[in-house]
């Protein structure tokens, strides 16, 4: 019968997509799986406790320390410069210029940021921190880690806009009217309200952008520069994680391969984590508020 | 759906109560449509005032101009007068602050702050008033009170309130409302989200609240209307087609178009 034939070519065309969309996800999953055995495999041989403790100087005895404080006070550098711009534009942008052709404007230019090659950024940052700051000290400070944590803190700002941006847009109207009608202004609304309820949105958006910034390599060859000593003062030439990885990769010997698979496994281990905090404070969110 | 005359609340004579809000030849446009056609009407003080009509006919519009809280979205215009005690509230010179502080307003979806529960209560007072900690728990539990929600939540103040049901969060938000000691109230379909217990407590809530407020409330629920309000206005198509006592409206409308949308012939 025709309706038995049709039945039975939707449950092949189904069976069809439902295969077709497992291989791919398949696929995905692979990648991410292989990667992640990749660096681990290659950088077991370097992940000892001279990882954490050595500095690069020593070349293929020592460890990536003095790389790691480099990323990790570049990137809180980087955020702390971008978390407070991001979330105050991302809620003009929300609340005082939505569906004004102003903040059409901006937001068009913010998603431009978004996708500007992080090696442009990088030039730039050289051009107005590094050049002003080595003439401006007669040479004593040019490259440095806050130049490192400005050029990040670009990469960042358009994400965070972004998200706050979205986020507060989740916002139901409702809580603004309720808010307005009591009388309360709108930028107490906007920082004390709208902020808290899409306060964990905002908290994402913000890990999300240390966990890209915190892969980045192109804007820092021109503005933290690199150094093989442990070094915490950000006005002086800092190492960081994913240069250091670029450096080695580079290199000939198979000990400074180990070294940079290991880095690449640290920074890997990091981002995943915080794509996993993220997640978690998403998903509390959700149940508080429903 | 067809309604025979419902059981009434005792009215109270209309020439007792003053008008609250005096609203004259009020206009309203939305990006140009023309929402509501030269309303008229004396809104009693310290009674019930309910505004029924089918979907679209203007009632919640009407509403949210009595608050002004239509300002905030652009291209929304009244234009006619609508007076409070006297002043006209439409006049750009009257300050939105002070509007907020008289009139109050509770709306179809409760929308809790995401707030600790007394915060909730706490946080419109603050922005008004300055009161010392201990004034400001004391008039906390008032409006908790007097909203009927204290006995479920005072061991718990400290909690989200999010945490509450629908029937809690909207008795919650009405203490919200009260808190500020408004003199109007407006409900813009306060109970279309709740359950009919929650929904049972709330019209008990607007019955006690009447001694002490002008209660205007929007509602598609016409026994709700008839259960709770002193007067009824009838809406349809952006014009007021029919004010009078409720009793009145549900049992003898004087127009044909209102007997025909109480007895459930359309709309």
């Amino acid at each position: 019968m025709a309706t038995d034939w049709l039945y039975l070519r939707r449950r092949a065309v189904n069976a069809l997509a439902l295969a077709l969309s497992t291989l791919a996800t398949l696929v995905g999953l692979g990648f991410l799986a292989w990667i992640l055995w990749e660096t681990l495999r290659q950088g077991i041989a370097a992940l000892d406790l001279k990882l954490f403790t050595r500095i690069t100087a020593y070349g293929a005895d020592g460890g990536l320390a003095n790389a790691m404080v480099g990323s990790l006070v570049i990137d809180a550098l980087g955020i702390l410069i971008a978390t407070p711009i991001g979330v105050l534009a991302g809620a003009w942008l929300a609340e005082y210029a939505n569906r004004t052709r102003l903040g059409e404007s901006i937001r068009f230019l913010n998603d431009i940021l978004l996708s500007a090659p992080s090696i442009v950024l990088g030039l730039f940052v050289y051009t107005i921190v590094v050049l002003p700051s080595t003439a401006l000290t007669h040479g004593n400070t040019t490259f440095s880690g806050l130049a490192g944590g400005v050029a990040l803190a670009l990469i960042a700002l358009p994400v965070i806009v972004r998200t706050t941006d979205e986020m507060l847009r989740l916002v139901p109207s409702t809580l603004r009217e309720a808010a307005l009608s009591l009388g309360i202004p709108q930028w107490k609304l906007t920082l004390q309200i709208l902020m808290r309820a899409a306060r964990s949105g905002i908290i994402t958006g913000v890990l999300l952008a240390l966990a890209r910034i915190s892969g980045e390599t192109a804007p820092l060859l021109f503005t933290a520069f690199g150094n093989n000593y442990m070094t915490f003062n950000p006005l002086d030439k800092m190492s960081s994680l994913p240069q250091v990885i670029y450096q080695y990769a580079n290199d000939p010997g198979d000990a400074m391969h180990a070294l940079a698979w290991a880095g690449a496994f640290v920074v890997t281990m990091f981002v995943l984590l915080l794509s996993l905090v993220s997640r978690l404070v998403l998903s509390r969110n959700k149940v508080s508020h429903d | 759906m067809t309604e025979s005359a419902p059981a009434v609340a005792a009215p109270v004579p209309q020439a007792v109560a003053a008008p609250k809000l005096k609203v004259r030849d009020l206009h309203f446009y939305y990006h140009g449509f023309h929402a509501l056609k030269g309303i008229a009407m004396d809104i009693p003080e310290k009674q019930v005032t309910a505004i029924i009509g089918p979907s679209g006919c203007g009632k919640s519009t009407l509403l949210r101009v009595f608050n002004r809280i239509y300002a905030i979205y652009p291209k929304l215009e009244a234009k006619g007068s609508i007076e409070l005690d006297g002043e006209n509230i439409l006049d750009p010179h009257y300050s939105l602050n002070r509007l907020r502080s008289k009139v109050g307003m509770v709306f179809q979806k409760p929308v809790p702050f995401p707030m600790t529960i007394f915060e909730n209560v706490a946080y419109g007072i603050r922005h008004h008033e300055r009161l010392s900690r201990a004034d400001m728990e004391i008039r906390v539990e008032q409006a908790l009170r007097s909203a009927a929600l204290w006995d479920e939540v005072k061991d718990k103040l400290k909690q989200s309130a999010l945490g509450l049901s629908g029937g809690q969060q909207q008795r919650l938000c009405i203490a919200r409302g009260i808190a500020l000691k408004p003199e109007v109230l407006l409900l813009d379909e306060p109970t279309s989200a709740l359950d009919p217990i929650a929904t049972g407590r709330i019209e008990q809530l607007v019955e006690e609240l009447k001694s002490e407020y002008t209660i205007v409330i929007v509602t598609h629920n016409m026994q709700q209307a008839a259960r709770v309000s002193d007067q009824t206005a009838f809406m349809y198509m952006g014009e007021l087609i029919e004010f009078d006592s409720t009793e009145k409206i549900f049992t003898k409308p004087s127009r044909k178009q209102t007997e025909d949308y109480i007895t459930g012939r359309f709309g």
